[in-house]
Formats: structure tokens, C-alpha cells, sequence
């Protein structure tokens, strides 16, 4: 399976949660308010939201590692708590900790083996995801002294450990290095292509814009807006070496696009049609420097929307 | 009832912690060098050392991973609460018999050495009996654990202790009913694990007190995961 949303069961799917939780002084705060959504497989999903938005309680709330106060999570269909849905799913919690007296390798160990894999399989696979997320040598460590990133990246090799068909990720770049971001972002988009359902919270919108299908805004618990990343609202733009000289040309190939300056820019609906419109330039005569899709919108959006700026 | 892994990976945790090795050496030092052989190897300093090293294996015993927010994790995979109860309650008693075999061996050289000679039988049966009444108590402090957070299951085991203690020596002389005193004894004896180590030499006295561990040891078990079973998982965000 590749690219967007598929048909069928959703990997993950949450009608009507409800959470409230008493701060202290009793007074009650509602984390997670009436809230609704499906992940699809081979599909990624971003949360969106300020701190506090229930971002966190609803990923929780969707792995029963907490009890709503009304409404019901399922994973694949079924109740959460089957042991068969759970064999499944991959969580990689915001700044995890893990016992610090194990090594890395130790702790996939034995999740590996809580897995059900053989004590050869379970150890080869500990060094490979250890390898994967580029913890080779430091997961011989205690990981009472990985640093934060690497304690981030123990617990992303933990969530791919048993080849989940949903990933539930929670700030998984928080405390990575860029190349490790990078290294991130391959990764999802590769889960994706394998068919996997993805929920990402993270708090970076270029990085949500940059491999999110679907972002969920949330405020104050409440899902406020869905917005379909790849549908609409997006521009190609190319940087070309002889733009002045091909301008007539340009606007005969593709009429739908307009040159400013360097500049070719097309808008366009999907991913799917900017191969196109590139063959068109390139056989028009152009002599293409740079081409990127542009979504700034996603954070004027996220302003609007979040912020309730104009 | 018990998962293998997490006993497997928690008995190494225990193993490597300087509190649990520093209290182990202790009762192995105490055991070569206090008793007079093998069936004397957990009396005297050496039986405090081994109440220690019951008390630092069983802090946290659940909490620790709780509080981490790690058990989120291993629950998360095909498991039981139980299974993990089970698991964590394990590889704590597989930390305390390593210790205890060694103290037990260290007790036996030590005889040895100094030329006392001691019956086979009664000399190897000490071995599985104390660790039955330590493991009594490790349960006790897994069940207290289900419900405090960290640490704070020893300092709740160790009150409640005192409490009884008190009650049992007050309560008489309070109420002005000596007679009291007998009926509070009997009951006192129910209230946590029995000394087994009678049946090593005297099966008729042991024989009781070491069934009545095996089954508070199951009756614990079943009470930590029952309060289990009622948390929540997930770790609170400070």
C-alpha cells in the first residue's frame, strides 16, 4: 500500500472521548473533550495544538493507558486491551525513561522477547533497530546514561521493534539532532509506504506539513479543525536558470502557472500533479535549478485557527 | 501467571543495584562468619541483613517502573498486569535467592573452615525455607507497592508494622483486658508471613507456618493485581 488513506477497518479509531482530570485544589480540567478521529492505514496523522491541548491524554486515552470518562477507543476494530491488537502497535512516549541499570540493548531484549520472539531473533533484532535509529554503540550503555535524544530514539527503536501495523508517536524528534529529524521524517514516510497507520504529535508544523496526510487541531481538549495536508492549497515552485529566456514558451506548456522573476509557480491539488507539470517545463526547454511544494499555509492556519488570529 | 522476561530483566536490575549489593554482601559476610554452620546462617545479624535485603528488593518493586512510565510500555505488549505482578515478583525473588545462595554457601565454607560438621538435610532445607519467609515478605511490600508510589511501599509496610506492634502492646493496657493480649498474639500471627525455618529441623512445628507462606505468598499476589488492575497506566505529566 502507498500513499494516502485506504478503505477498510482504521487502524485507530476514537468516538466521543472524554477525560477530566482534577488539578490540584480539586478543581476538575478537561484534558480531552468529545473527540472523534480515525487513522487509516498507510496513512499519518498529526496532532496539533498548544501545550495542554490533550494532545498527549488522547494518544493515551486511544492505547487504554487511561480510562475515558465517556466514549471508547479501538485499535483494528476491537477493544484495546486484546492482546492481539497490541501486538500491533508501536507507542514511542515524549521523553521516555527506562530502567537505568539494563543497557538499550537489554531493554529491546526484552521486548522483543515479550513479543513472542526466540531468544536468538529477539537479540539480532535489539541490534538491528538499535542500529536503525543509530544507537549501535550507545545501546551497550546503561541507559541511565543515554542523553534525552538517544533515551528518544531507544524508545522509537522500541515502538518499531515488533513491525507495527500503527505507530503512535508522541514529540518523536524532541531533543533529536537535524541529521536524526531527517533521519525521522525517512522513516515515517517509509512506514507509510509499508501500509502502517501513523499518529504523530509533534509541536514542529514543517516537519507535520512535510510528512502529514491529515492534521487534527486541537485546543483545550476539542478537536477544532481537520485539514487534508495534500488536498489543495499548495504551490509548486520552480527556480529556473533561464527563466527570462523561456517565459513565452513556459506560459504555452503549462498555462496554468505564472514566472516571477527565477520563479515558475504552478498551484496544484496533490503530489500527483507535479510530475507532470514538471515534463511539461523540462520539454518546453527549462533548465530546472530547484523545485519544492510550498504549504506555508499550515501555519497561518494553525494561527487562525488555534490562535483565533486573522 | 508469571512472564519470564520481565522476571529475567528485573532480577538483573535488582542485581546491579549498589543498595542490594552492598546489603547482599552484608548478609553473606554476616552468614561466613556469624553462625556455627548452615542451619545458622540466617539468625542473628545475618537473619537482619536478610529483612534488609527483603526491604531494598521489594522498594519500588512496582512503582519504579510505574513511576519511569516504562511499564506503560511493557503492558503494551501481549502481556498480563498479572503476568508482569508475576514477572517483577519473580526476578525479585531470583535476585534473593542468588543472594541467599551465596550467603548459604559462604555459611557452609565457613563450618568448614573451622571444622563444624553439621546434618545434610536440615543444612540444605534452611536454604528454600528462608527464602520462602523473605519472599512472604517481598510479596507483602509488591501488594503495598500496586497502590504507593515509590519508595514509599517500605515506609507504608514498616508503619504498618509498627502500628500493629503498638496496637498489640497498648490495646491491653488501654483497655484495662490483659486477656486481650493472647487474642491479639494468635491474630498477630496471621498478619503477615510466618517463620518457616522450624521445619528444617522440626517438621511437625514447620511444616504449618510454611504452607500458610505459600498460600499468603498466591493470596498477595492475587491481592497486588486485583489493586493493579484498577490504575491507570499512564504516567502523569509533572
Amino acid at each position: 500500500m502507498t500513499g494516502g488513506p485506504a478503505a477498510g477497518t482504521p487502524a485507530l479509531e476514537v468516538v466521543g472521548l472524554k477525560k477530566t482530570y482534577r488539578a490540584r485544589g480539586g478543581a476538575a480540567v478537561v484534558a480531552v473533550d468529545d473527540l472523534s478521529f480515525a487513522v487509516r492505514p498507510g496513512e499519518i496523522v498529526g496532532l496539533l495544538g498548544p501545550n495542554g491541548a490533550g494532545k498527549t491524554t488522547a494518544m493515551q486515552l486511544a492505547l487504554a493507558l487511561l480510562d475515558p470518562d465517556a466514549g471508547e477507543a479501538r485499535l483494528f476494530g476491537g477493544d484495546p486491551e486484546l492482546l492481539g491488537a497490541r501486538r500491533r502497535v508501536g507507542y514511542a512516549p515524549d521523553a521516555p525513561l527506562f530502567p537505568r541499570k539494563l543497557t538499550g540493548l537489554q531493554i529491546l531484549d526484552l521486548h522483543a522477547r515479550l513479543l513472542g520472539f526466540g531468544p536468538v531473533e529477539a537479540r539480532r533484532r535489539a541490534e538491528r533497530f538499535a542500529d536503525q535509529v543509530g544507537l549501535a554503540e550507545p545501546a551497550r550503555r546503561p541507559a541511565g546514561t543515554l542523553s534525552r535524544g538517544q533515551a528518544q530514539r531507544l524508545g522509537l527503536a522500541l515502538a518499531l521493534l515488533g513491525d507495527p501495523d500503527l505507530l503512535l508517536l508522541d514529540e518523536p524528534t524532541a531533543g533529536l539532532d537535524p541529521a536524526a529529524m531527517a533521519a525521522m521524517r525517512e522513516l515515517l514516510v517509509a512506514q507509510r509506504a509499508k501500509g502502517t497507520a501513523v499518529l504523530l504529535n509533534s509541536h514542529l508544523l514543517s516537519e507535520v506539513e512535510r510528512v502529514c496526510d491529515r492534521v487534527l487541531f486541537l485546543k483545550q481538549g476539542r478537536l477544532l479543525h481537520t485539514h487534508e495536508v495534500r488536498a489543495g492549497q499548495r504551490t509548486l515552485e520552480v527556480r529556473l536558470a533561464n527563466a527570462a529566456a523561456i517565459s513565452g514558451p513556459l506560459a504555452q506548456a503549462v498555462p496554468e502557472g505564472k514566472s516571477e522573476g527565477d520563479r515558475f509557480r504552478a498551484a496544484v491539488e496533490s503530489e500527483d500533479q507535479v510530475p507532470p507539470i514538471i515534463r511539461r517545463l523540462v520539454d518546453a526547454g527549462a533548465e530546472i535549478l530547484e523545485a519544492r511544494l510550498v504549504g506555508a499555509e499550515l501555519e497561518q492556519l494553525y494561527l487562525q485557527i488555534v490562535e483565533g488570529r486573522a | 501467571m508469571i512472564s519470564w522476561p520481565v522476571a529475567r530483566a528485573t532480577a538483573l536490575e535488582k542485581l546491579r543495584s549498589p543498595g542490594v549489593l552492598a546489603v547482599g554482601f552484608c548478609l553473606v559476610a554476616a552468614a561466613f562468619f556469624g553462625g556455627s554452620g548452615p542451619r545458622q546462617a540466617f539468625s542473628g545479624p545475618a537473619l537482619v541483613f536478610l529483612g534488609m535485603l527483603t526491604l531494598f528488593l521489594g522498594a519500588g518493586i512496582l512503582s519504579d517502573e510505574l513511576d519511569s512510565g516504562h511499564a506503560q510500555l511493557v503492558l503494551l505488549r501481549p502481556l498480563t498486569r498479572a503476568a508482569w505482578v508475576g514477572g517483577r515478583l519473580a526476578g525479585a525473588g531470583g535476585a534473593l535467592g542468588a543472594i541467599v545462595s551465596a550467603a548459604w554457601v559462604c555459611a557452609a565454607a565457613g563450618a568448614l573452615l573451622r571444622g563444624a560438621a553439621e546434618p545434610w538435610v536440615p543444612s540444605l532445607a534452611i536454604l528454600p525455607l528462608a527464602m520462602l519467609w523473605a519472599f512472604g515478605w517481598l510479596s507483602v511490600l509488591a501488594a503495598v507497592g500496586a497502590v504507593l508510589p515509590g519508595w514509599t511501599n517500605v515506609a507504608g509496610a514498616a508503619l504498618a508494622v509498627v502500628a500493629w506492634g503498638m496496637l498489640r502492646g497498648g490495646l491491653p493496657v488501654l483497655l484495662r483486658r490483659p486477656e486481650l493480649a493472647d487474642v491479639l498474639a494468635t491474630v498477630g500471627k496471621y498478619l503477615g508471613p510466618q517463620d518457616p525455618l522450624a521445619l528444617a529441623t522440626r517438621p511437625r512445628e514447620g511444616l504449618g507456618p510454611a504452607l500458610y507462606d505459600l498460600c499468603w505468598i498466591f493470596g498477595s499476589w492475587l491481592v497486588t493485581v486485583l489493586l493493579f488492575n484498577r490504575r491507570e497506566l499512564a504516567r502523569r505529566r509533572p
